[in-house]
């Protein structure tokens, strides 16, 4: 079982496993010939589900194992995050896996150049007298000499079997009602956040409870197929709501859905495009979820990574997040990480 | 407007071109779960209170709104309502409102749009292309309107910033206390104006000895205005004294007093005593004077007045932009004490002992 990468996108890298560790502290990594496959599925709340190109993180990339060339591992996400940060610096970086007593391992090497001028400190163009001491010494460092600085950090791993995973699969989910594009999710995490903290401060003022034992908020979250996405919250003391409107709505592929163009014409979002307007006004058209305030809060983090995010509502049952990292090459293989949330009943 | 105008006879709405204003001003009464709301011709007048003995009062005044419709359903002219005016007509609209509500949802503002100090192309906006005539652009991304529908109905604050709208519905509550803490202004004993910050300085200064009171002493001392401010506590006691260099005093009774230069070498730009011989004492709830530390922060002027009772009122003077003032008022009800002996505390044992040494230098 051989894997060695060298990674070609540190940064990414870090944003990434920092905004899965956000909702999971380990996470199945699963390495295969095209493909790198992050999967966080926690107790409770959001399962993700991401999809990497190899190219989007590694350069080099090599992976040998006896079951198809796939490997698949248990990744503590706080070190690695930690383990990448360090490596934001870096001139390159390559991780691969290894043992140290019989304890798999994934070794992060950071190599970081810098280089030394001494002409910042003793000007070379001195007085004579000295450059006739020093003279030489001088004239080689007029070019800069380079220091070269490896750290590699160790992140111990377990080696799940092809058979531990075997009975994890991704949530299946009916076909959607409302599919979306979110505006940025730094503005949807600003004003989420907000009224996450509006609920606490109307419980407490309404049943005199603290923070910590406030009933937990649910932020209901709507959208109709005329670009108009809902964020809305209740409390005792208030009912508040934020409408973006003019956001879109992309059009289904035919080829991806089942039954074609048929299909297309007997989805659940061909009929609620029928209903609502695209002021937002209108009562009808809107499919629902209602979800955790601060796991919502949690996932939109990966906003930083800022690809683009389509939502697909199934109306009262499910929330699916698709966000598309940023890429650069056209036309390749997208990253593409899902999020499943599922709706709390009213 | 248009769409609150439509609906039949809104009691009352209005249209802010600076949210950012109102919560300043609100920011400043902040310390209370629920605030009551008067809508007025004039303006909203927003009061909070605390166990009876506080009242912390800010004045919106209409000037503020860009916009403001009030439709009195009273067929009475309603009379002019001041910052200090206890009168409240009976026909006017009141209701308590969740204030921390109201307070973070003023705040929403600005948080939509973390990119306005990037440049157009750096920014990572998919959604909406700015043009030139879009809403940050023409600087109206901090319009807000407030409106009143009917008795008994939500007041609604809604917020537009670019493609954005949230709606707020705070639920109203049935007014809880009715009448102001009295204070008579026709009967003070004492009138400082100074520095809000110089005051804020002061209260910042004795908070660190977490005192549990707060004694204010006023008087002539050598023809010079003497004002102190002490606190005491279970660790211990402080005071913070303002000398004036010139007498600046005037007796309260001469009206029409021509102020002196008020060069900013004086700490007290108006020092008056009613009776100028007379020794002004009085002891405050320290916790309750400390809620007023946001308004001493951000006003520039800060008049304190004591009246014959002892009812102390700060008002804070606070510039919401270049020109225009806005008020925000406290007042307080004094501890109970005895006459002649100032260092006697009524409902707890600890000797304010700061003011008897300064009583010998008269």
């Amino acid at each position: 079982m051989r894997f060695k990468a060298s990674i070609q996108n540190i940064s990414i890298f870090t944003k990434l496993t920092a905004s899965l560790n956000s909702l999971g502290n380990f996470a199945w990594v699963k390495l295969s010939d095209n493909q790198v496959c992050f999967t966080i599925i926690p107790e409770q709340g959001t399962q993700v589900w991401a999809v990497l190109s190899i190219d989007s993180i590694f350069e080099v990339y090599n992976i040998q194992s006896a079951a198809n060339n796939v490997v698949n591992l248990e990744v503590p996400l706080a070190s690695l995050t930690s383990a990448l940060r360090s490596a934001l610096q870096a001139t390159s970086a390559s991780i691969r896996l290894t043992k140290k007593d019989n304890i798999p391992l994934l070794a992060l090497t950071i190599i970081t150049t810098s280089s030394i001028n001494p002409r910042g400190a003793i000007s070379t163009t001195g007085s004579s007298q000295e450059e006739g001491a020093f003279g030489n010494g001088y004239e080689e460092s007029a070019f800069g000499r380079e220091r070269e600085t490896i750290v590699t950090q160790e992140i111990p791993v377990k080696v799940l079997s092809a058979d531990s995973v075997s009975g994890l699969h991704e949530p299946r989910c009916r076909e959607p009602d409302v599919h979306i594009m979110l505006p940025p999710l730094a503005q949807i995490k600003g004003i989420s956040d907000r009224f996450t903290k509006l609920a606490s401060v109307g419980a407490k003022a309404g049943a005199g409870l603290t923070a910590a034992n406030a009933p937990r908020s649910r932020l209901e979250l709507s959208a109709n197929m005329h670009g108009c996405l809902k964020l809305s919250i209740r409390t005792d003391a208030m009912n508040i709501s934020s409408v973006w409107t003019g956001l879109t709505n992309p059009e289904l592929d035919p080829s991806q859905v089942q039954g074609g163009e048929e299909g297309i014409a007997e989805h659940p979002s061909t009929r609620m495009k029928a209903l609502g307007s695209a002021d937002g006004r209108s009562d009808e058209g809107w499919a629902t979820v209602r979800i955790d305030g601060r796991d919502w809060g949690k996932v939109m983090s990966v906003g930083r990574l800022g690809g683009r995010v389509i939502a697909c509502f199934c109306h009262e049952h499910a929330l699916i997040l698709y966000v598309y990292l940023p890429n650069d090459n056209e036309g390749e293989d997208e990253s593409v990480l899902t999020y499943y949330m599922s709706s709390y009943s009213a | 407007m248009s769409d609150l105008g439509v609906e039949e006879g809104p009691i009352f709405s209005a249209i802010s071109a600076s949210a950012r204003q109102l919560f300043l001003l609100l920011r400043c009464i902040g310390f209370a779960d629920k605030a009551q709301v008067q809508i007025s011709e004039e303006g909203l007048r927003f009061s909070v209170e605390e166990s009876s003995v506080m009242e912390g009062l800010c004045f919106l005044e209409k000037s503020l709104f860009t916009s403001y419709v009030y439709n009195s359903t009273s067929a009475r002219p309603s009379t002019p309502i001041s910052q200090d005016s206890d009168a409240t007509g009976v026909d006017q609209p009141i209701f308590q409102i969740s204030l921390p509500s109201l307070l973070e949802t003023l705040q929403i503002f600005g948080l939509t749009d973390p990119n306005t100090n990037r440049p157009p192309w750096a920014r990572d906006n998919h959604a909406a292309p700015s043009t030139a005539f879009s809403s940050n652009v023409l600087g109206m991304n901090h319009v807000c309107r407030l409106g009143y529908d009917a008795s008994g109905s939500p007041l609604s604050v809604i917020l537009e910033e670019s493609s954005i709208k949230t709606t707020c519905e705070l639920t109203t509550y049935e007014p809880a206390f009715a009448t102001d803490i009295p204070f008579s202004r026709k009967d003070l004993a004492l009138k400082i104006i100074m520095r809000a910050s110089w005051l804020h300085d002061a209260i910042t200064e004795l908070a660190s000895t977490s005192p549990t009171r707060l004694t204010l002493v006023a008087r002539m001392q050598d023809g010079k205005p003497y004002f102190a401010l002490s606190a005491s506590g279970s660790l211990g006691s402080a005071r913070v004294e303002f000398n004036n260099a010139k007498a600046t005093t005037f007796a309260l009774t001469a009206t029409n007093t021509v102020q002196p230069d008020t060069s900013p070498s004086l700490l007290l730009e108006t020092f008056q005593l009613a009776d100028p011989t007379a020794k002004v004492v009085n002891s405050y709830k320290f916790d309750m004077i400390q809620k007023a530390a946001r308004a001493m922060a951000v006003a520039t002027k800060v008049s304190v007045r004591g009246d014959a009772q002892g009812v102390l009122s700060l008002q804070f003077m606070i510039e919401v932009e270049a020109g225009k003032v806005s008020f925000v008022d406290f007042r307080f009800v004094p501890f109970v004490f005895e006459e002649g002996d100032e260092g006697d505390e009524v409902d707890n044992a600890v000797v304010d002992d700061e003011v008897d040494p300064s009583e010998d230098d008269l």
